[in-house]
């Protein structure tokens, strides 16, 4: 590709996936880069052509620099990769509104033909795909990926710093919690939880199974924003994570599609629900119709 | 304060269905508020029932977003007022060219102290309307905004707290600004007969493309195929739980059977 790519990055380097689509395009890759000077540095040596750097944040949060990343992209505009995390989006929104340019997500392909973007992507949450070609500037959102390795032979973007002009925002607070964080992509086997458990309390059964099973515990949405009984981390579907486990035991959730569009790629769904006509059971592979409270403890005593 | 909540009257996509060239077809698929946009609307009425002020319904759409069923479902939530833009030209329009339309309304509206949204669109879902409206305004945007209050709503300063990984943030930002909710911000009152009665006696000032400014995109983007996803075939096999410990056996049988476990 003769045309300018360039991916936006906000505070967080986990990028790898953006890094490497850019790249697999063919053309120059610059990088905006928001955030620290290591955020800069680990994304410099990560494998793009140029950084343009817009200098330590200090107490700004990272979508205060969203017209300044704007301004730097509107002089050689492109096809803009961004992931799909909250200040990255920010970031490649402003871009996309500067350069009048559409957003594509979901991508499971991205490839050029000479200077046209060809992007499959799913829409509609998941009920269907579309593959098409673009031609001009162009946002696109994707998975950011692992942070990036550093290329072995040393060596590293140039670096250009850039001084930004910021919208009025400060953080004036931060808490953070403890929370134990999880590879739900890499579990062989995940224990999916949803809105049919009726206590936080009863969580210790579903941990119980989970054990006995040799499983991680993921959930639906509500569990973890709303009730918050498990950390956001865990929720799998079309907001959440996407998983493809060996099994996915899916545990009083009735299999709505934004919920079952992350879990399609496992290779066996055990769905237990006390509605025979849950629609989780039209995608399971072993239907169990009855009350969770008396199954779950049923099985684990049978896995142990 | 002047309080802009952007919804969507979109349906949900479990409800439609697809062709096996991929085509989809929501005659069957009855559209409604998007479900997370109560969520906005009630952190809305909140900051206006702290600060003082209006909250202005927006929504932009073909025709139909215009019906009376969909003023009405708007309206009874607890909006001073709406101003729909209503077009067939914007069906199926893309993020930028609705966040586009958006903003061109709120510039049209004047005087917009904060929009707020939902965190997704039932249908669409990309979570890049509200940003994409913040950039064409040139304003601060925030997803994930879990509460907001004016902090000196003289000044124009919003306290906004949002959800970071792990944690939260509380951020003071200088308004005019788009806060997108997170899902779970706020438990949004449900409209009881008086608000859907009152909701036929709500000012609603509808407006076509043309009449607003509206910044053209330069790039073409035209679709090649379509395809319905290739979805595993699942076995379906029902177990029978009378005997739990019977069920579990069999399951587990099967499981290993398998070598799932
Ligand atoms: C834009 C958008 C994005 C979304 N993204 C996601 C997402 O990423 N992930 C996600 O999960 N959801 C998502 N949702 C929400 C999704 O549409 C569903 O609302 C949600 O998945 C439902 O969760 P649930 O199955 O736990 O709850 P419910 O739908 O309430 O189902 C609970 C189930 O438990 C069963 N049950 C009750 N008691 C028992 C019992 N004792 N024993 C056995 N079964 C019992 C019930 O029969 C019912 O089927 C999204 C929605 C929208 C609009």
């Amino acid at each position: 590709m003769s045309i300018n790519i360039w991916i936006v990055v906000a505070g967080d380097p986990a990028v790898g996936n953006l890094i490497d689509t850019a790249r697999s395009l063919g053309g120059q890759v610059c990088a905006a880069v928001v955030g620290s000077r290591v955020v800069a540095d680990t994304v410099a040596a990560g494998g793009v052509d140029k950084v343009v750097w817009f200098g330590e944040p200090g107490k700004a949060p990272v979508e205060a620099f969203a017209t300044a990343a704007a301004d730097v992209i509107e002089a050689t505009p492109g096809v803009v990769l961004g992931a799909s995390r909250a200040s990255d989006r920010v970031l490649l929104g402003a871009v996309a509104a500067r350069l009048q340019a559409p957003v594509l997500t979901a991508p499971s392909s991205v490839s050029a033909e000479g200077d046209t973007l060809v992007v499959t992507r799913s829409i509609f949450s998941g009920i269907a795909e579309e593959t098409v070609t673009v031609s001009g500037p162009v946002a696109v959102v994707l998975d950011g990926g692992p942070i990036p390795v550093a290329n072995p032979a040393g060596g590293s973007a140039l670096m250009e710093e850039v001084s930004a002009v910021t919208l009025g925002m400060t953080v004036v607070e931060t808490h953070s919690s403890d929370f134990e964080q999880v590879d739900l992509g890499a579990a062989p086997r995940v224990v999916g939880i949803g809105r049919g458990l009726k206590a936080p309390g009863d969580l210790a059964m579903i941990e119980a199974l989970a054990k006995a099973s040799r499983s991680e515990v993921a959930c639906s949405r509500p569990l973890a924003e709303g009730l918050d009984w498990l950390h956001k981390d865990r929720y799998i579907g079309v907001s959440g994570q996407h998983i493809a486990p060996e099994v996915y035991f899916a545990i009083g959730i009735s299999g709505q599609l934004q919920h079952m569009v992350g879990v399609r790629g496992a290779t066996t769904i055990v769905a237990i629900n006390s509605d025979p006509n849950a629609l989780v059971f039209t995608e399971a592979d072993y239907c169990l119709v009855g009350d969770l409270y008396s199954i779950v403890p049923a099985l684990t005593d049978a896995l142990r | 304060m002047k309080i802009v909540v952007a919804y969507k009257w979109a349906p949900n996509p479990q409800d439609a269905s697809v062709g096996v060239d991929g085509a989809v077809d929501w005659s069957r698929a009855k559209p409604g508020i998007s479900e997370y946009d109560p969520v906005a609307i009630e952190l809305a009425r909140r900051l206006a029932e702290a600060t003082g002020g209006e909250v202005i319904a927006l929504t932009a759409g073909p025709k139909s977003v215009d019906a009376s069923m969909a003023r009405k479902a708007a309206l009874s939530r607890g909006f001073d007022r709406a101003v729909i833009v209503a077009d067939d030209a914007l069906e199926g329009a893309g993020t930028t060219e609705l966040a586009a339309v958006l903003a061109a309304a709120v510039r049209h509206i004047g005087d917009v102290d904060v929009v707020i949204t939902g965190d997704s669109s039932v249908d669409v879902g990309a979570k890049m309307v509200p940003t994409v409206l913040a950039g064409q305004l040139g304003w601060p945007a925030v997803a994930e905004v879990t509460a907001v209050s004016g902090s000196d709503p003289a000044a124009g300063l919003l306290r906004v707290e949002r959800a970071i990984t792990g944690g939260t943030q509380v951020l003071e930002i200088t308004g005019p600004a788009v806060l997108a909710a997170s899902t779970d911000a706020a438990v949004p009152r449900v409209p009881g007969m008086r608000d859907i009665l009152a909701a036929g006696k709500k000012p609603v000032e509808t407006l076509e493309v043309p009449a607003l400014d509206v910044p053209a995109s330069g790039t073409t983007v035209t679709v090649t195929a379509t395809a319905r996803p290739d979805l595993k075939a699942r076995k379906g096999q029902l177990i029978d739980t009378a005997d739990p410990a019977a069920a579990a056996a069999e399951l587990v049988a099967a499981l290993r059977a398998d070598g799932a476990i």
